[in-house]
């Protein structure tokens, strides 16, 4: 990622001062895993069922989408920014997917799957950077806009009729591991490099920590703004095909609400809402953190209507618990 | 510190599922209806006025099995529960376990929305190794998956009242949507004196009910009546207030309409306000499916002129039977249709409605072990 022009290569610009790196102490370190552990263990001590192998293929699969989505969400809080549209890109995607697929073949399938994630990014990008609409309004648009899209394009039925071949990657697995873990923990690692080892990486913590500053300190805030919101698209494509997979269609009204998740995911992790702070290890945290909890809810027989009630209290007493901690310091 | 605010949650949780645990016997006091002495004929609240609960109950044509020696735990995944015809089926399932012996958790996905919902429920079902399942699916293709799924799993899948498209399925118990839709076309065939305009409201996109009762609807007036025009046709959720939102747009767009099709009551309620704020009840008839109480007033009034009732009680009911008789190792039918029943302002009063409704009052223990 060669971006910089008219900065001598070395260090880059900002980063070694700007707050690049989470709040550090014990707690950021084991407070996540001790509430997981937590978790784990009252469900495993309520339902036996909980701790199966089957189970823990069953989590990762149910949550591999919000994964795949919470990426690129985090790209976007840390840049300050935030991206509304990846819930009802995944139903412009599945739709696009699907038919394409039923068309031409799995590959084409997959292929236009992603780019259709990707071209909205990058639509959402241009705007919010050309056009300086800010990124609450942009990808807000996108969301109702992609909604509408997909609903046109499929006449608002389902797209069936796709190869069998496809369910693999929904539901195959490669040992134990179901493939839609494999190809969310992939993009986990890759993300999780990109954001740490990469000058990408070090510019998206830059501008969202003070744009001011790292536009002074010639970063090309332009163009990595884009980039950041069409690395956003592309999670959500794949994550799209996922889905898609996973339901056997293209399904115009997938991913209602999603887009939420993914943001509570990533600042439960404790990313701040205001960019500049966070990681995508504690998003993934974050992720696991929902998804466990909607699946050992279930299991313990938990109503859904209380499940929401008891999701949107961990949503805001995480938030509350880290500016607490601020404070404090 | 968030330790302790998500022990609170765990702490709050410990309790519900303690609660839960304790709360394994009959729901609401009101609605005490068999003990498990099972075959003991305790009045029913709904017939209290007439028979004891074991004389002729609606859904006798498809009989309670004896009930049997073990305790089964059956999951039942619905679309949502904010329509009322979901809350019948959910007492009918909820009741007639009651009856069996059986426990039944009950998980409502929050909409047709939800489909990554409605699949992670039937998942997590499969994990905590219940012994059958009941699914009403919010999509026929999207849930083919994860049913063969289940299936595979060893655990028997019973499709109640919306289809999925899934081969594997033990049994399928349903209204017959073409007949629903046929039952409506022919209504207004008649009151119209084949001649008119309707508009449709289809209801949800992707379900088999929407669309079986929807193009069986529009193939009965082409066939019969074919003066009667469609002008419009659209799908939404169900809701009232997507009903009332499309409907107030045709009356913008079409200066007549003669009839209204509904695929569901919560749509008709919805275009029955639109009509009587448009002044125009009476002039413009409303046809629909299912008999919610907000129906049931719109008929007295007669903006909404017919509906066609679903035994949505006797579905559930007929699910958890067929449940049963299968873990029993008993034949279970492939198909099993619930009668239907158009009625109008002048003969709803004569309908036995224990088939049709939950006792008033009763709320649906979303899951919860029944």
């Amino acid at each position: 990622m060669n971006a910089m022009s008219s900065k001598p290569n070395g260090a880059p610009p900002g980063a070694a001062f700007i707050g690049s790196h989470p709040p550090n102490g014990l707690w950021s370190r084991i407070g996540m895993p001790a509430v997981l552990a937590v978790l784990l263990l009252a469900f495993g001590w309520a339902n036996p069922n909980f701790w199966s192998a089957t189970n823990a293929a069953n989590v990762s699969r149910q949550i591999s989408a919000l994964a795949l989505i919470s990426i690129g969400q985090t790209f976007a809080i840390l840049s300050a920014g935030i991206d509304l549209s990846v819930g009802s890109l995944l139903a412009l995607v599945s739709v696009v997917c699907a038919q394409q697929m039923r068309d031409y073949g799995v590959a084409a399938g997959i292929l236009a799957g992603v780019a259709t994630g990707g071209a909205a990014g990058l639509v959402n990008g241009v705007l919010i950077t050309r056009a300086n609409v800010p990124a609450f309004i942009v990808t807000l648009g996108m969301l109702v806009a992609a909604r509408g899209l997909a609903l046109t394009l499929s006449g608002g039925l389902p797209v069936a009729g796709l190869p069998r071949a496809f369910l693999v990657v929904g539901a195959g697995s490669v040992g134990p591991l179901p493939v839609p873990a494999i190809i969310a923990g992939g993009a986990f690692l890759v993300a999780h490099l990109a954001l740490s080892r990469t000058q990408f990486g070090r510019y998206v913590y830059a501008m969202g920590s003070n744009e001011e500053a790292a536009i002074l300190s010639g970063i090309n805030v332009v163009k990595h703004k884009i980039l950041v919101y069409v690395v956003s698209g592309l999670c959500a494509g794949v994550a799209g095909v996922v889905l898609t997979s996973r339901v056997v269609s293209g399904q115009p009204t997938l991913g209602e609400t999603q887009e939420l998740y993914s943001i509570a995911a990533v600042v439960i992790g404790g990313a701040k809402i205001s960019g500049g702070v966070g990681s995508m290890g504690r998003t993934f945290m974050g992720v696991l953190v929902l998804g466990i909890l909607g699946n050992g809810l279930n299991l313990i027989r938990v109503s859904s209507y209380v499940q929401n009630i008891v999701i949107g209290a961990i949503i805001v007493g995480a938030v509350f618990v880290d500016m607490a901690r601020e404070r404090r310091r | 510190m968030r330790e302790a605010v998500v022990l609170t949650c765990l702490i709050g949780l410990g309790a519900f599922v303690g609660t839960g645990c304790g709360g394994r016997e009959p729901p609401p006091p009101s609605d005490a209806g068999p003990k498990p002495s099972q075959e003991a004929p305790a009045p029913s609240p709904a017939a209290a006025d007439t028979a004891p609960r074991r004389a002729a109950e609606p859904g006798d044509e498809y009989p309670r099995p004896p009930r049997p020696a073990r305790q089964y735990t059956i999951g039942v995944v619905l679309p949502h529960l904010s329509n009322p015809h979901f809350v019948g089926q959910a007492y009918g399932y909820i009741d007639e376990g009651q009856a069996l012996g059986a426990r039944v958790t009950l998980l409502e996905a929050g909409g047709y929305q939800y489909l990554d919902r409605q699949i992670s429920q039937v998942e997590d079902l499969i994990a905590s190794r219940v012994d059958a399942i009941v699914l009403v699916a919010v999509s026929g293709p999207g849930t083919v998956g994860v049913v063969d799924r289940a299936v595979a799993a060893g655990i028997p899948v019973i499709n109640c009242n919306v289809m999925t498209d899934s081969e594997t399925v033990v049994a399928r118990i349903r209204s017959d949507d073409e007949v629903i839709g046929e039952m409506q076309a022919d209504f207004m065939g008649q009151v119209l004196d084949g001649e008119g305009t309707v508009v449709m409201l289809r209801g949800a996109p992707g379900t088999s009910w929407a669309e079986i009762r929807g193009n069986s609807f529009k193939r009965r007036l082409a066939e019969a009546y074919p003066n009667l025009k469609v002008l419009g046709e659209q799908y939404s959720q169900s809701t009232p207030a997507d009903g009332l939102r499309l409907m107030e747009d045709f009356l913008q767009t079409y200066p007549r309409i003669d009839g209204v099709y509904n695929g569901s009551d919560t749509t008709a309620i919805g275009a029955a306000q639109a009509v009587l704020a448009s002044g125009r009840q009476g002039r413009t008839i409303i046809t629909t499916t299912d008999f919610q109480s907000d129906t049931e007033r719109f008929m007295r009034e007669g903006v909404i002129t017919a509906t066609v009732l679903q035994q949505t009680v006797v579905i559930g009911r007929w699910g958890i039977r067929a449940a049963i008789n299968h873990l029993e190792r008993r034949p279970t039918p492939e198909t099993l249709w619930t009668p239907l029943l158009i009625v109008t302002r002048d003969t709803m009063d004569s309908i036995d409605m224990r088939g049709v409704r939950s006792p008033t009052g009763w709320t649906p223990p979303v899951g919860h072990g029944g």
